[in-house]
Parts: structure tokens; C-alpha cells; sequence
């Protein structure tokens, strides 16, 4: 995550109130000093901040816990420490996490999976332990802060085998994995490893000279990260019956998972039940974005060509979901530098649905399908007729088309899919169609960034970042001959994107002195300076409202404070004046008003950073 | 249209040798305005050649056209040019010729090279050069020819600041007054809008189809799938915001509201088709625009976000968004705040004392 993984100090303030808002303020302070001082040993922690010894030590196992820093290797003799900035964003997501797991696998795996987010990381047999306290108390776990309730609820998990099934489930399609020690290696860190890999396997353990040798080490070092990481995906090798929690060493093959969890970092405990309880998982943060992604095109959709298409369209992707570990590979091998070499582009065959499928997903989902589509169409699929205005003179009951009738208006959505100028699907073959996603996340992001435009600066705003990005660098009356605009008007548009970072404008004399007049005024827009600079004001928009929310608790403390007392909360109108009463209800509408626009702010943020990776302009 | 496209962009002044030869008598002049009266029988703008005028049948022999001609184009009622390398004539209006006959010679050597440029017309700066005379002069009888409503000046669209001069009867060219969208110099916004209005209408209708809310008032046979129905209404999109109470408003998924729909296989316009569409509504008064005013018309309506492109040079409408929202950044008020850069973490301007907040929140903010 080396490009996202770039932390200005806006994001790191961010970042920082966010893990304050979540997990208290020592772990806080302690990611406070290492932002300020950067790599850091635990001991020069102590020299660079005011907390001592145990504090820091405090802090420090809970940022680990809950995977908010960087360590090196254990194999090394010091343990330096590091902020993962990334995850510490990824707090503000928890919530969707828990909504998104809860829409696909319901209540009881949303429950596991909240609980996996409080813990952390945790081994099978602890989260066990946390669900049904077995006789072994003081795991640390088990307590009920956790807030694990093995209640006989019909929303919580029942039985062991029923958890097992759970995490197998959620494993399957990625948004559990293993935990693994590398996953505590910073970028600069996790390069090193993979390059001393690459290197004791290929080059007998000294650099390479040569230039085509260099190419060779740098495709490994990103074949070993992505080895590295891909084995985090895998799932531990378990039929049915293996789950039966035999308490059997013999069972216990830890050759099968130091395979698994790539050499040094195989995670070999005792085996004291079956070898899955010692198996340690997490959530996959990069599976949230994936879920994000669907949810926000699912959306554009529902709002650029109709509902009835959203929904067929969300069947699609989520469909698709269960192939699609992340977004964007991060790990792709450079570049080959001329561009013969350039591998030949082929369609990403996961991303492929056929229309026949989605066919009878509708139908299990009883979605009129006959909605949303030109009349015309309908009447002639449905073998009837339509007058002039569209209606039909025989109405269509979509719940007694046949299948052949069924598909063709699938095939009628998927046409207006494919027809929209952000292509949120691609023909690939007859019946069949591909989501195109990497060639969709710069028209997102390009989306964005125009609606950003609109809104803040009118219709000629947008026009003009839409007009630079067709025809690249623009003069100014070329500016004004395509936007059919006077130059006056056009002046104080480019002025005022110029102003904020949008667009950039040049000017170059025609004489040898300079002179308004006599100069050529270029402007041109750069899309991924524009998507810095958005994410970059983002997270300064996020972190104003975390303030105000701050500043809006503070402002209620008192009220707050009596609330939740212990014999108020939940007897608030007894306790509570009326005007009390009503106060805390405007505070928290208040809170949750901010809390929603954060959300919607970090949907933005997604758009714009983790769909793909930088774009490289000339 | 008084220029000619086959006219020659240079003048042939041979014809004015032939005013050496005296008008011999009365007679003369009355038959030079014979073949002038006969000449303006022609369509306007059209040239003579020698064989025209004397096809005319009005002068005996070759010399005697030849002085005819010289008389009138004396009198400047004859407009002498050449076209590949033949001399051929223009007639003038009378009126025009009576101005002329009265003209300083410098100023009608500057109305003979503005009439040269024709419908381009001539840069001041370049006049002067071309004639020798002094920026003054040139200024002096620049005006006067304006005053005797001889010549125009027109700003120039290509080379902002710059006065053309052409005739005052021409219209000028596309290069100096732009094309049909603009107007002295400037877009003519008023136009440009009705076109667009026009063109937008036509693409939406060869496009779009407007669906009414009862197109397929079916009752459904099938009990399961009428609960399956209203469950998939009821729900449509899970979403966080649905939760909440501030949320934009969802119209139902079957809103009741007529909708726009694209049309399946629509015979989509082309620019020409559009072109040739908006002349014919004949609300350009007068102008016509030609295929690449059309296809910049176009590109401003895909740029503005009214049509979008299907091919390079097909179209259709964008169907509006149900309900336009922006995002969670310029939907709070951070996202638009005129201090955005200034505010920080503390100091004058912060998120506790900010007064955007505390409208948007309906709650106060602390002073700063
Ligand atoms: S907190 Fe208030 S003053 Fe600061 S940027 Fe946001 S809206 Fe502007």
C-alpha cells in the first residue's frame, strides 16, 4: 500500500482522532509520538513523549492488537515501530463492515464479524472461548466487554459447529483471513523480506549486476509480496468432519500450514484442539473496499439509469464479489520498459456473468424486470402490443414470462449498462458480459471530481475540467470556442479551479517580455493531481467534522454524563427533565447527522484512493 | 451576397485603360446605361464576362463595348475584375458609385483595398502598409468612409482587438465574425441557447421515451410474488443512510412519476441530421450552420452534460438524474466554505467556532 500508505499530517490528525475515538487516548497519544518522530524503538518512545514505560507499553498492545502499527520482524534483535496509517483510516469503516457482512451473510456472521473487529485478531479457539466460556477462564477474551452474548437469541450464534461455519463462509469469500506476522511489516519492510528472498533463492544471495537481472529481481521481489499475501487467503485445508473439534495432536500437521503461512511466519502453537482452533484470523481490510465498491456503483446506477437496473446490477457484482479479494492489485510487476514488451491486455475472466444466471437471480429475488425498460422492447418480448405513449394494451406479469423472455430483458438492462458512457459492463460474449472495473474506477474518479465541480462552481465548472480532459491542454479562446462561452466567463472559471488546485494554467509570452496581452494563457487538468487534491481536502472535511463532533459532546458533557449513568440510561424520561430530554435528543440527531456525512465523506475517499492505483501521466 | 465566390481576390484596373479613350458623344453615355440597366437585369452578384456584354447586343463591335465599359466603369458603376487570368466586370449599386465618384483618391485607394479583402476584410495596420500612407491619414479617411456608409468595421473573432474593415454591404466571414454562434465578436448566448434547447428536444425525442406510471398495470396471478414484489419495494437498496434521519429522499422504487427511458435500438441523430434539422426549423434567422457548427454545438451539450455520446458522432440525451445528489464532501458545509484554506485546528477560525456548522446543525458555535 505504498501509495495510499502516504500520510500527510492532515490524514495522520485524521487518523489519530479516529483511533482516540475508538480505542481511548493512550493508544492515541502513543501514534501521536510516532507520527511526530517517525520509525521508532518502544525505548526512544519513552525519551520523546511524556508517558512512561507501562503506558507506552499499554498503548503499544493495543495498537498491535488491532493492527494500527508497523512492526519489524521478530527475527530482528529491536523491534522498530511504525504507524499503519491505513488501518487506522479503516476504523471509520467498522460500521459499514459489520452492515456490508450482515446484507450478504446475515445477522449471526455480522455479529462474528464485529466481534473479530473489537478483538482484533484472534485463534479460532479464543473466539470459541469468547462465544461459549468454556472451564478455562481468564483468556482475557472472554470478558463481556467484548460484548459477546451467548444468549439462545435467534440473531446469535448457537453452537460451535455453527461458528465454524461462519468463519468458514466468511473466509471463503475473503472477508476473513489469516493473520500472519508479515502483516506487521511496513512496505519498507515487507520489500526487504521479499527482496532477501528473491535473492537467496535466485542470486545465491548477493545483488545481481546486470540490468536484465535487476528487471528479474524486481518482478520477484513483487511475485514474493504477492505469494506472501495471497497465502493469507487461503483456507485452512478442513472437510466437515475435521471441524468436529477432535482433540487430536495427530491431526495437528504444522508442515501444512508453515506452507500456508510462507516459511518464518508460519503461526505454530501448541495443538490442543483441532488444527483450525489454532488457526489466528482477521478481518480482510481489503475486502471492505470491494463491498464499498459495489454499494457506490450499485448507487450511480440506481441514479443514472433506474432502479430496477441497480438491482440487477447489484446482483451482478455481488455475484462477483466472492473472486474479488481487493481492488486493485497492488503488487502488479513494473512496467517492462519498452513497450514490445508490454504484456498483451486480456479480460480479467473472474468478472464475467452470464445473462442466464442473472436471469434467475431475479427471479428468486421477484424483480419486475419488465420495469425500466422502453415499452417497445417490453411489448415485443412479451409478444404484445404497446400505443404511441408506451403503454401496454395487454399488461405483462413479469412472474409468468418464460425463461427465453426472462433472459432477453436481462439482456435489454445489460444493454443499458453497456450503453452508458461509464460502461458498467462490457460485452465479452453472447449471453455473457464482463464488469470492466479497472477501466470504471478513473471514469468514478473522474465522476467525483466533476460533481465536486458542479456543485461548487456551476455548469461551467464541470464543463471545463470535461472540455481539458478530452482535448488535454487548452489556449484560452480554444477554451472559450468549446465551451461556447465568453472570455470573461471563462477567465473566472479557470481563475477560480486554478485557485483551488483543479486545474493549472501557464502562461507563455509570444514576445520577449511578458505582457498579458501578448502571451498564449494555457490551462490544462491533471486527473490525478485533482483526485490528490480532493482526497487530500477530504480528509481535512473529515477530520472538521470529527472536531465538531467533539466540540458538540463537549458543549452537552454534562447532559451526557447523566445520561449514561448507570441508573438513567435507559430510564431517560424518568430521570430526565423535559427539556433535558429534549436536548439530548437534538444533540445526538446532531452527532448522527455528522456521523452520517463522515460516512458519506469516506465513500468518497474510496472512490478516490482505493478503487486503483495512481495514474501515471506523461 | 453581393461577393462572388469566383471573383478574383485581386482587382484588374485594365478595364480603367480604356477610360483613355474619350467619351465620344452623348449617344455613348445613354448606351453605356443601357448595358448597365440590361446588366441589372442579372441576378445580383453575377460577373461579366466579355462575352456576356457583348451577347447583350447593345455595343456594335468589340471597340465600342470596350469604351461603353471604360465609360461606366469610370463612373464606377462597373466593378472590374479577373478571373483566371480573363477580365470580367461586377456591377455596382448606383448609389455606391455616386459615393465613390465623389472620393479623395487616397480614400478611394484604401475603399479599393478593403474591397479587395472582401468579406475577410483588412486590419488597419495592414491597409497602411499596403497604401504607404500615414497612420493619420489612414485614420482620417477610415472615418469618412464609415460616415459615407461605405465601409464597416467588425472585430475580429480570430485576432481579438483587432478592427477588420470590409464594405459595408458584405457580411463578414466566419473568420472575423465567427460562425453562426457569434455575434459582434462575442458568443451570442441568447441564440446559442434556444439552438440547444431545439437540438436537445429532437435528441430526446429520437432517444427517449417518457413512461408513464401505469404502462403495465398488471395484477399479479402469483400471490408469493406479489408479497416478493412489494418486499423488493419496500427495500430496495439496503443502505446506511436509510437508517438515519437525515437522509436525501428515495422515491419509492415505482415512483409515480412518469420517467424517462432510453429507446432500444433508437435510429440515433448524427450532427448532420441535427444540422440539417435545425436549419429547417428556420429559427436562426437567416443563418445556417454547417456541419462543424453543429458538431460544436454538440460537444458544448456533451460538455454541459445534456447529451452524451453513443459514437463519435451520434448522440443522445443524459437521462437526469431521480435525485441528484453530490457527495458527502460538497454536501456539508466544509466542501464549501469560502475560508476552507484558512480554518484550522485552532486559532480565529476552527470547527468549534464555525458558523457554517452551527446553520447547517441548527446548534451555536463558540465565539471566536
Ligand atoms: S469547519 Fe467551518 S470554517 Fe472550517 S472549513 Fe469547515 S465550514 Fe469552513
Amino acid at each position: 500500500m505504498s501509495y495510499t500508505q502516504r500520510a500527510t499530517p492532515v490524514f495522520a490528525q485524521l487518523c489519530t482522532f479516529l483511533v482516540q475515538d475508538i480505542h481511548g487516548d493512550l493508544p492515541a497519544r502513543v501514534l501521536n509520538v510516532l507520527e511526530r518522530r517517525g520509525r521508532q524503538r518502544s525505548s526512544e518512545l519513552k525519551q520523546s513523549s511524556y508517558l512512561n514505560r507501562i503506558q507506552i507499553g499499554h498503548g503499544l498492545v493495543v495498537l498491535a492488537q488491532q493492527h494500527l502499527v508497523f512492526h519489524s520482524p521478530s527475527t530482528e534483535p529491536t523491534t522498530f515501530y511504525e504507524p499503519d496509517w491505513c488501518q487506522c483510516y479503516d476504523l471509520v469503516r467498522v460500521g459499514k463492515i459489520a452492515a456490508f457482512v450482515e446484507e450478504r451473510f446475515g445477522q449471526k456472521a455480522s455479529n462474528v464479524i464485529s466481534n473479530l473487529l473489537t478483538l482484533g485478531h484472534t485463534s479460532l479457539a479464543d473466539l470459541l472461548d469468547a462465544y461459549f466460556p468454556s472451564s478455562q477462564q481468564g483468556d482475557g477474551l472472554t470478558n463481556t466487554s467484548t460484548g459477546v452474548a451467548a444468549s439462545g437469541d435467534k440473531d446469535t450464534v448457537t453452537s460451535a459447529d455453527e461458528l465454524y461455519d461462519i468463519v468458514h463462509t466468511l473466509m471463503e469469500h475473503g472477508w476473513v483471513i489469516q493473520a500472519s506476522e508479515a502483516q506487521y511489516l511496513s512496505p519498507e519492510d515487507l520489500y526487504n523480506f521479499a527482496q532477501q528472498q528473491a535473492l537467496q533463492e535466485h542470486f545465491g544471495g548477493s545483488f545481481p549486476t546486470g540490468t536484465k537481472d535487476k528487471d528479474k529481481l524486481s518482478q520477484l521481489v513483487m511475485a514474493n509480496k504477492r505469494r506472501i499475501r495471497d497465502a493469507w487467503l487461503e483456507l485452512p485445508n478442513s472437510s466437515s468432519s475435521s471441524r468436529k473439534r477432535k482433540a487430536n495432536a495427530a491431526d495437528c500437521d504444522p508442515c501444512a500450514r508453515q506452507r500456508l503461512n510462507d516459511g518464518q511466519y508460519a503461526s505454530i502453537k501448541n495443538c490442543r484442539h483441532s488444527p483450525e482452533d489454532d488457526l489466528v484470523i482477521r478481518v480482510n481490510p481489503e475486502k471492505t473496499a470491494v463491498a464499498m465498491r459495489t454499494h457506490h456503483l450499485v448507487g450511480l446506477v440506481e441514479q443514472l439509469i433506474g432502479s430496477t437496473t441497480a438491482r440487477l446490477y447489484e446482483i451482478i457484482l455481488r455475484s462477483l464479489e466472492k473472486n474479488i479479494p481487493r481492488c486493485f492489485e497492488d503488487y502488479s510487476d513494473p512496467a517492462p520498459a519498452n513497450m514490445e514488451d508490454q504484456p498483451q491486455w486480456e479480460p480479467n475472466l473472474d468478472h464475467i456473468v452470464n445473462t442466464r444466471d442473472i436471469a434467475q437471480q431475479a427471479k428468486i429475488h421477484g424483480l419486475d424486470i419488465c420495469n425500466g425498460l422502453d415499452p417497445h422492447a417490453v411489448a415485443r418480448i412479451a409478444k404484445t402490443t404497446s400505443n404511441g405513449k408506451g403503454v401496454l394494451a395487454q399488461p405483462v406479469d413479469h412472474t409468468t414470462l418464460s425463461f427465453h423472455q426472462r433472459e432477453e430483458l436481462v439482456e435489454g438492462h445489460m444493454q443499458l449498462l453497456v450503453d452508458h458512457p461509464l460502461h458498467f459492463t462490457t460485452w465479452h460474449a453472447r449471453g455473457q458480459y464482463r464488469v470492466d472495473f479497472d477501466l470504471m474506477a478513473k471514469h468514478l474518479i473522474q465522476h467525483e471530481i466533476e460533481d465536486t465541480l458542479l456543485a461548487k462552481h456551476g455548469v461551467n465548472g464541470r464543463k471545463l475540467v470535461r472540455a481539458l480532459l478530452r482535448k488535454g491542454k487548452l489556449e484560452e479562446r480554444s477554451v472559450c470556442n468549446t465551451l461556447m462561452a465568453s472570455a470573461a466567463t471563462v477567465r473566472k472559471v479557470v481563475n477560480d479551479l486554478a485557485l483551488q488546485g483543479y486545474v493549472e494554467t501557464q502562461e507563455v509570452p509570444k514576445v520577449d517580455r511578458r505582457e498579458a496581452k501578448l502571451s498564449n494563457h494555457l490551462v490544462w487538468y491533471d486527473i490525478q493531481r485533482a483526485r490528490e487534491r480532493l482526497l487530500h481536502d477530504t480528509y481535512k472535511a473529515q477530520l472538521r467534522i470529527l472536531q465538531r463532533i467533539n466540540f458538540e459532546q463537549e458543549k452537552a458533557k454534562e447532559l451526557l454524563n447523566k445520561a449514561n449513568r448507570t441508573d438513567v440510561a435507559g430510564n431517560e424520561s424518568k430521570y430526565l427533565k423535559q427539556s433535558e430530554l429534549q436536548d439530548l435528543k437534538k444533540c445526538q440527531e446532531v452527532v448522527e447527522k455528522l456521523y452520517l456525512q463522515l460516512q458519506r465523506q469516506d465513500d468518497l475517499v474510496a472512490v478516490l484512493r482505493d478503487y486503483c492505483g495512481p495514474f501515471l501521466t506523461a | 451576397m453581393a461577393s462572388a465566390s469566383t471573383a478574383p481576390p485581386e482587382l484588374a484596373s485594365k478595364a480603367e485603360e480604356g477610360a483613355a479613350v474619350a467619351p465620344a458623344a452623348e449617344d455613348m453615355g445613354s448606351r453605356a446605361d443601357m448595358l448597365y440597366e440590361e446588366c441589372a437585369k442579372r441576378p445580383e452578384g453575377t460577373t461579366f464576362f466579355q462575352r456576356d456584354l457583348t451577347g447583350m447586343q447593345i455595343a456594335r463591335d468589340l471597340n465600342e463595348l470596350l469604351n461603353l465599359v471604360g465609360d461606366l466603369s469610370n463612373r464606377h458603376l462597373l466593378k472590374p475584375l479577373q478571373f483566371e487570368g480573363e477580365p470580367c466586370w461586377k456591377l455596382r449599386p448606383k448609389d455606391i458609385a455616386d459615393k465613390l465618384r465623389r472620393l479623395v483618391p487616397d480614400e478611394r485607394l484604401l475603399y479599393q483595398h478593403i474591397d479587395n479583402a472582401h468579406t475577410e476584410g483588412v486590419w488597419s495596420k495592414a491597409l497602411r502598409a499596403k497604401t504607404n500612407l500615414a497612420q493619420p491619414t489612414v485614420t482620417k479617411y477610415l472615418k469618412s468612409l464609415e460616415s459615407k456608409d461605405l465601409i464597416q468595421a467588425v472585430m475580429s473573432v480570430k485576432t481579438p482587438n483587432r478592427k477588420m474593415y470590409l464594405l459595408k454591404h458584405l457580411k463578414p466571414s466566419e473568420d472575423v465574425a465567427g460562425g453562426p454562434w457569434q455575434n459582434e465578436g462575442d458568443f451570442d448566448s441568447a441564440l446559442i441557447e434556444v439552438a440547444a434547447k431545439v437540438v436537445a428536444n429532437k435528441v430526446e425525442h429520437d432517444t427517449c421515451i417518457r413512461v408513464s406510471a401505469g404502462w403495465n398495470n398488471y395484477t399479479s396471478s402469483d400471490r408469493q410474488a406479489v408479497i416478493a414484489h412489494k418486499k423488493a419495494q419496500t427495500k430496495s437498496m439496503p443502505d446506511i443512510e436509510d437508517a438515519l434521519p437525515v437522509q436525501p429522499y428515495h422515491p419509492p422504487t415505482d415512483s409515480g412519476a412518469s420517467r424517462l427511458v432510453h429507446r432500444s435500438n433508437p435510429g440515433y441523430p448524427t450532427t448532420i441530421t441535427l444540422a440539417k434539422y435545425l436549419n429547417e426549423t428556420g429559427l436562426l434567422r437567416g443563418k445556417t450552420v454547417r456541419e462543424s457548427d453543429m458538431e460544436q454545438l454538440l460537444e458544448m451539450l456533451v460538455l454541459e452534460g445534456t447529451l452524451e455520446n453513443v459514437s463519435a458522432s451520434t448522440f443522445r440525451t443524459v437521462i437526469p438524474p431521480i435525485n441528484q445528489k453530490f457527495n458527502g464532501f460538497v454536501d456539508a458545509p466544509c466542501g464549501n466554505c469560502p475560508v476552507f484554506d484558512l480554518c484550522s485546528d485552532e486559532g480565529p477560525i476552527t470547527a468549534r467556532t464555525c458558523a457554517y456548522f452551527a446553520e447547517w446543525l441548527e446548534t451555536t458555535s463558540e465565539e471566536p
